[in-house]
């Protein structure tokens, strides 16, 4: 080890003037990136300012046009995210790419399973569990390694993504946002975690949407834009507004869209909702016309499980749920859809986008019937429905007949939150709305919501971000352990107490 | 819903087994007294339910077998080989008094061998018929024969039928005048002994006569083509192939271009009646009109029908019942342990390894 | 086939600006979209020089023909692999159909008919049983997949076999033996392959007629009709369309069924075309089917696919196969060139899906 004592020797990894084209776009420009050792280095963007493309290039899945990498002073170029991972660069991706169906040790080591002995080609068991388990408990994660990945919430997963880039002993970690399905505690087993590993020495590239979070985890961010590098700062000396202002590059002065709607006679009725296979418990509420109604809750508390029942798409063991008046059983999606109410997805991917269908069959699918013209369905009508939801929705699309998975994750929640409006629904039913969506486009889904509201909808939200729930919503229940904990009125509650209610039964 | 879905499912299994019982049920009530110390099925393996012929010997068989007054069991090997050998594992396993082995795999030596090295590790007899195994296998054990055709025969027949026909009716078959007789040949299957067979010697045994008549010898439709055969893709001897062939080549060859197809000779009846499909779409063979001599091998009922229509010319018939008379009289030989060719016709007997059965020629 | 990413005429100046690595890879995206026009237009002009009177009018006619014959079975098994399935029964629902057709019109007093005392019965009548007896085969299969979420391709290995058995059985009624059905009525082979018009003297079958209009049909389903956009969306995602209200166990029965239809009706067409209908009739016909469906980009990704594409994809195998046989070419390397081709094919369709590097 030399000891120049030179400012240049505490940098893990240096990206130089990185280009990347795409046919007609510049989707990176001399960007700059240094990532010193034992620091966390927060990367900040609107989606499509080239966060992820820049990452892409670094673990060589897109070969960069220009640019240089250096790991350590060494120039480096990897082909595929194996080779950045032997070289210790680890990334944990937000799309949770795993083998649902295998157990978590064997996605821990799969593509490096611990053989029996160094010449037999056995795989042994016992070393892949012992090694799982010492892993876990040193990250204090608390989940055996036998369980099969499927039957853990997607928040356990993450964590275990997590241990994995961990237990590569990578010199540089990506988390690439990490939090977006985690719960407040989660988040602050993630930050310990993280801040182990930065005492460590290791190098962290945080990617996150969420202000507060970077605020306080962070030691350096740099703000990027439309494929190029915008500024790097010391996280002690920026704020806020700040960031939010070199990310758009404009002044945004409200998280927040103000609120105008007014709120009706009493609309949505569920009384003693129980559900068959799930810890849902006997829950009882109201909902009024043009009410946003949130629920809060940790994960696992039972508020995926309440919208869903609702919606009639899990088995329902008792309960009754009364729209102005009547009784509405949806005992399916078609009866719910029939009956006025409309559930947008927690997990976009999996039940949310039919992703190589285009703009249109996205959005005309819940409102076939519309289009009927006698026997056969009306493209025309079709495509004047999906014109008017991409602009209600200020969708960004070359046009209808784009493929949505090649949409940004904000535009492709519009897509469905279009394709709902087009059924003319009475009751929204939004399980994370926002989840894996940048900032602008956070705001213009948060004024959809509150438009909805002003229409006289009923919109029942449920999100794991509370400052979210607090600012956009009427009223919020809390759900804990499968059941009902209480109820707050967003005006004057705060995160402490909702926090409090929150833990009542779990 | 639940309670309906499982109760048909029950139903569905149910109904399965008692089709199974009904079935056992039946051929034990054929039994019928118990004549030898040798107890246990004739157990009789077909190389495939789907082959026309092998559904003759069948129900022949069946007819015989009762009449008899034998336990027998038969087993479909649906084309494959390694399925048929399982069976008679199975078979054997199960205590067969005799197994009758209509074998799928002709092209070579290895399955029969492995057959009878089977049942001669029990001492079981084992009879080959139908389609041919080679004479080592079947002198490789002593409680083994072979009840079949000359499977060369049927290609010479067929070659010698045609022969005759067309020195009879020469230039009626020369659509084209030029003194020379275009034929087309399809083949069942690639691998297959008798195919190989009556493609070669349906085709020589006719260029003989004509020799001797003074006449040309046939001439492949397709002078390009060194196979000088079409044969089924998929190995199934089937009119489907036929047809489209046929259909494909009229589309190229026909009497306005002088280059007509003037004659069709098939492996068996239904490749001749795909043909005569194909033929009928392009205005021949109606009954009417110009016939284009199509001959097969088999005189199934509908290439009978078709001949007795004059819409095809002639076909070899195999004998089922003949075959499947010979084959239960061996069983019982070996089974009462008499004479193994007792009550056999001796002029069919070769070489003291096999029985052939003969064919008719078949022009109606 | 043709893709949005082919550059419009009128922009060819824009497209001469690009750098000269875009637009490389825009003409060879334009040339992997188009893959299988392009080779079928290289198909036939090889042949054509080769053996000129590959383009004639009757050898025109033969190959419609043939491809017609096997349009509505490749159509039918399109809908299953839309859903991520697909359909080995379909190959035996053929032979059962064609076998039961057949019987039920055979000519009155001929010597070897199933049912003596039938007579001839109407060909409508005949044509509602075959396309009921596909339906019911499809009932079956879509019910399995759709109820107890098995693969399509172990619940149609299980009819398949079922229906077999059935082919056998229904093959030994009366004095039939399991021989092959012919001696058919004359109402029923004119139906199917009398001459719908002659042009320069080339005979047209009706039945290419048939499948014409079949083929209508089928493309109105898929694209203007409820039915068709649901059967997309749960080929696309199941659970998304679950929650968006779509009828996911009707969507897949019925799908089921459509395709058996289509069995029945290629059974009901094949039954006159081949004129003797065996246990062997509707061997592997799945496996050309299947075949043409995904050479014509219905993929077994699930969710896409174009009627035209069926149609190209059958119309190649059967160029491949007259080709071919114009070109003298053995039996053997028919096999080869299919299997390359259907691989290519495969390779070219899945590099649409696949993320760019």
């Amino acid at each position: 080890m030399n000891k120049k004592n030179n400012k240049n020797s505490d940098i893990l990894l240096r990206m130089e003037n990185i280009d990347k084209n795409f046919p007609g776009v510049k989707a990176l420009d001399g960007v700059l990136l240094t990532v010193r050792k034992g620091t966390v280095h927060a990367l900040m963007g609107e989606n499509g300012a080239g966060k992820s493309t820049l990452m892409k290039c670094l673990f060589g899945v897109y070969a960069k046009d220009g640019g240089k990498i250096f790991l350590e002073g060494r120039e480096v170029s990897f082909r595929n995210s194996k080779e950045a991972l032997e070289n210790g660069v680890a990334m944990v991706h937000q799309e949770l790419n795993q083998a649902l169906k295998r157990s978590v040790m064997e996605n821990m080591w799969l593509g490096r399973f611990p053989k029996v002995a160094r010449f037999l080609p056995f795989t042994s068991e016992k070393k892949m569990y012992d090694e799982t388990k010492k892993l876990l408990s040193e990250l204090h994660i608390n989940v055996d390694p036998r369980t099969v990945m499927a039957k853990m919430p997607v928040s356990q997963r993450q964590m275990v993504e997590i241990a994995k880039a961990v237990s590569y002993d990578s010199k540089i970690i990506v988390f690439d946002e990490p939090t977006s399905s985690l719960t407040e505690t989660e988040v602050e087993h993630l930050f310990r975690i993280i801040n182990m590993l930065r005492d460590r020495g290791c190098g962290i590239i945080y990617i996150s949407h969420k202000m507060e979070e970077i605020l306080r985890i962070s030691d350096e961010v740099t703000v990027m834009r439309d494929g190029k590098h915008i500024a790097t700062k010391s996280a002690k000396e920026i704020t806020m507004d700040e960031i939010i202002r070199l990310m758009v590059g404009r002044e945004l002065t409200n998280r927040y869209p103000e609120k105008a709607h007014e709120i009706g006679e009493e609309w949505l009725k569920v009384e003693g909702l129980t559900a068959e296979y799930t810890r849902l418990n006997d829950v009882s509420f109201t909902a009024r016309k043009g009410e946003i109604l949130g629920v809060a809750g940790l994960d696992g508390s039972g508020r995926t499980e309440l919208l869903e029942n609702i919606f009639g798409i899990s088995a329902r063991r008792s309960g009754k749920i009364t729209l102005d008046g009547k009784e509405a059983r949806n005992r399916n999606a078609r009866e719910s859809i029939r009956n006025g109410f409309a559930l947008l997805t927690e997990e976009r991917r999996a039940t949310g986008i039919f992703g190589i269908l285009d703009i249109l069959e996205n959005t005309s699918i819940s409102s076939l019937d519309r289009y009927r013209t006698g026997l056969f369905l009306s493209k025309k009508k079709m495509r004047e429905s999906t014109k008017w939801s991409i602009e209600a929705m200020r969708i960004k699309t070359p046009n209808q007949e784009t493929k949505i998975r090649s949409l940004s994750g904000g535009n492709q929640q519009k897509v469905i939150l279009g394709r709902w409006l087009l059924t003319e629904p009475e009751v929204l039913l939004l399980d994370e709305p926002t989840r894996g969506i940048d900032v602008g486009a956070k705001y213009e889904i948060y004024q959809l919501i509150l438009d909805l509201a002003a229409k006289g909808k009923t919109v029942i939200m449920v999100s794991s971000e509370m400052p979210e729930l607090l600012g956009v919503c009427d009223r919020i229940i809390v759900m804990s352990g499968g059941r009902k904990a209480g109820e707050v009125d967003a005006k004057t509650a705060t995160q402490e107490e909702i926090m409090t209610l929150a833990a009542k039964y779990a | 819903m639940k309670k309906l879905t499982s109760l048909f499912l029950s139903l569905l299994i149910v109904t399965g087994f008692t089709g199974c019982t009904q079935n056992n049920a039946q051929q034990n009530s054929d039994s019928g007294n118990n004549n030898s110390a040798k107890i246990g099925d004739v157990s009789v393996f077909y190389y495939t339910y789907s082959d026309t012929y092998i559904s003759s010997v069948r129900s022949a068989m069946d007819k015989e077998l009762k009449d008899a007054g034998l336990k027998y069991q038969n087993y479909d090997a649906n084309g494959n080989q390694t399925t048929q050998t399982e069976q008679v594992q199975t078979a054997i396993a199960k205590g067969a008094s005799v197994l009758a082995v209509n074998i799928v795999d002709t092209g070579s030596n290895d399955a029969a061998q492995n057959i009878v090295n089977l049942a001669k590790a029990k001492n079981i007899p084992v009879i080959f018929f139908n389609r041919s195994v080679d004479e080592s296998v079947i002198k490789s054990y002593d409680k083994c024969l072979m009840v079949g055709t000359d499977y060369e025969m049927a290609g010479h027949m067929q070659g010698e039928m045609i022969g005759n026909y067309l020195v009879d009716n020469y230039n009626s078959v020369d659509l084209n005048g030029d003194g020379k007789i275009s034929y087309v040949m399809f083949k069942g299957q690639e691998g297959n002994l008798e195919a190989i067979a009556r493609t070669q010697y349906g085709v020589e045994d006719a260029d003989k006569i004509l020799t001797q008549a003074g006449k040309p010898e046939l001439l492949f439709y397709d002078e390009a083509n060194q196979n000088r055969y079409l044969v089924d893709q998929d190995g199934t001897w089937s009119s489907a192939a036929a047809t489209d062939y046929m259909g494909t080549i009229l589309a190229q060859y026909s009497e306005n271009s002088n280059n007509m197809v003037e004659l069709v000779i098939a492996n068996n009846d239904e490749m001749a009646l795909g043909a005569i499909a194909a033929l009928q779409a392009a205005g021949y063979n109606n009954g009417t009109g110009k016939t284009i001599p199509v001959f097969g091998v088999d005189a199934t009922q509908a290439a009978q029908a078709r001949i007795a229509d004059g819409t095809m010319t002639g076909t070899i018939k195999q004998d089922a019942e003949g075959m499947a008379d010979a084959l239960v009289d061996v069983t019982e030989n070996f089974i009462e342990g008499d004479s193994v060719f007792d009550g056999i016709d001796e002029e069919n007997i070769v070489g003291n390894w096999r029985i052939n059965i003969p064919y008719e020629k078949y022009t109606g | 086939m043709s893709d949005n990413s082919i550059m419009p005429q009128g922009k060819f100046s824009a497209f001469r600006e690009l750098p000269g690595k875009d637009r490389k890879r825009i003409l060879t995206d334009a040339l992997f979209n188009n893959a299988m026009y392009i080779i079928i237009a290289f198909a036939i002009i090889f042949i054509t020089i080769r053996v000129p009177a590959f383009l004639s009018l009757s050898s025109v006619v033969n190959i419609i023909s043939l491809t017609a014959s096997k349009l509505p079975i490749a159509l039918g098994i399109a809908g299953c692999i839309v859903l991520t399935g697909t359909d080995i029964s379909a190959g035996r629902a053929v032979g059962l159909t064609a076998c039961v057709s057949a019987s039920l019109l055979q000519i009155a007093g001929y010597p070897n008919k199933m049912f003596p005392d039938l007579g001839v019965m109407p060909l409508w009548a005949v044509f509602l049983i075959v396309i009921a007896i596909g339906a019911v085969v499809g009932l079956v299969n879509g019910f399995f997949v759709a109820k107890f979420k098995l693969h399509p391709f172990i619940v149609t290995l299980s009819t398949q076999l079922i229906i077999f058995g059935t082919i056998l059985m229904y093959l030994m009624i009366g004095t039939n033996n399991g021989q092959t059905l012919s001696g058919l009525d004359e109402s029923y082979t004119d139906f199917i392959r009398g001459t719908l018009f002659t042009i320069g003297g080339v005979a047209v079958p009706k039945y290419i007629l048939y499948s014409l209009i079949i083929t209508i049909l089928m493309w109105i389903i898929w694209n203007k009709t409820k039915f068709g956009k649901n059967m997309f969306a749960v080929g696309s995602n199941e659970e998304a369309a679950n929650v968006s209200g779509v009828n996911v166990f009707l969507t897949i029965v019925s799908v089921f069924i459509l395709a058996g239809i289509m069995y029945g009706i290629t059974g009901f067409i094949e039954g006159a075309r081949i004129a003797s209908s065996s246990a062997s009739t509707g061997i592997n016909y799945e496996s050309d089917a299947i075949a043409a469906c995904v050479i014509g980009g219905v993929s077994f990704v699930g969710g896409t696919g174009k009627i035209s594409g069926v149609v190209i994809g059958v119309f190649l195998l059967q160029i491949i196969f007259v080709g071919l046989n114009f070109l003298s070419v053995s039996a053997n390397m028919l096999y080869i060139i299919k299997g390359a081709i259907i691989l290519a094919a495969c390779a070219v369709d899945m590099r649409k899906y696949l993320a760019r590097k």
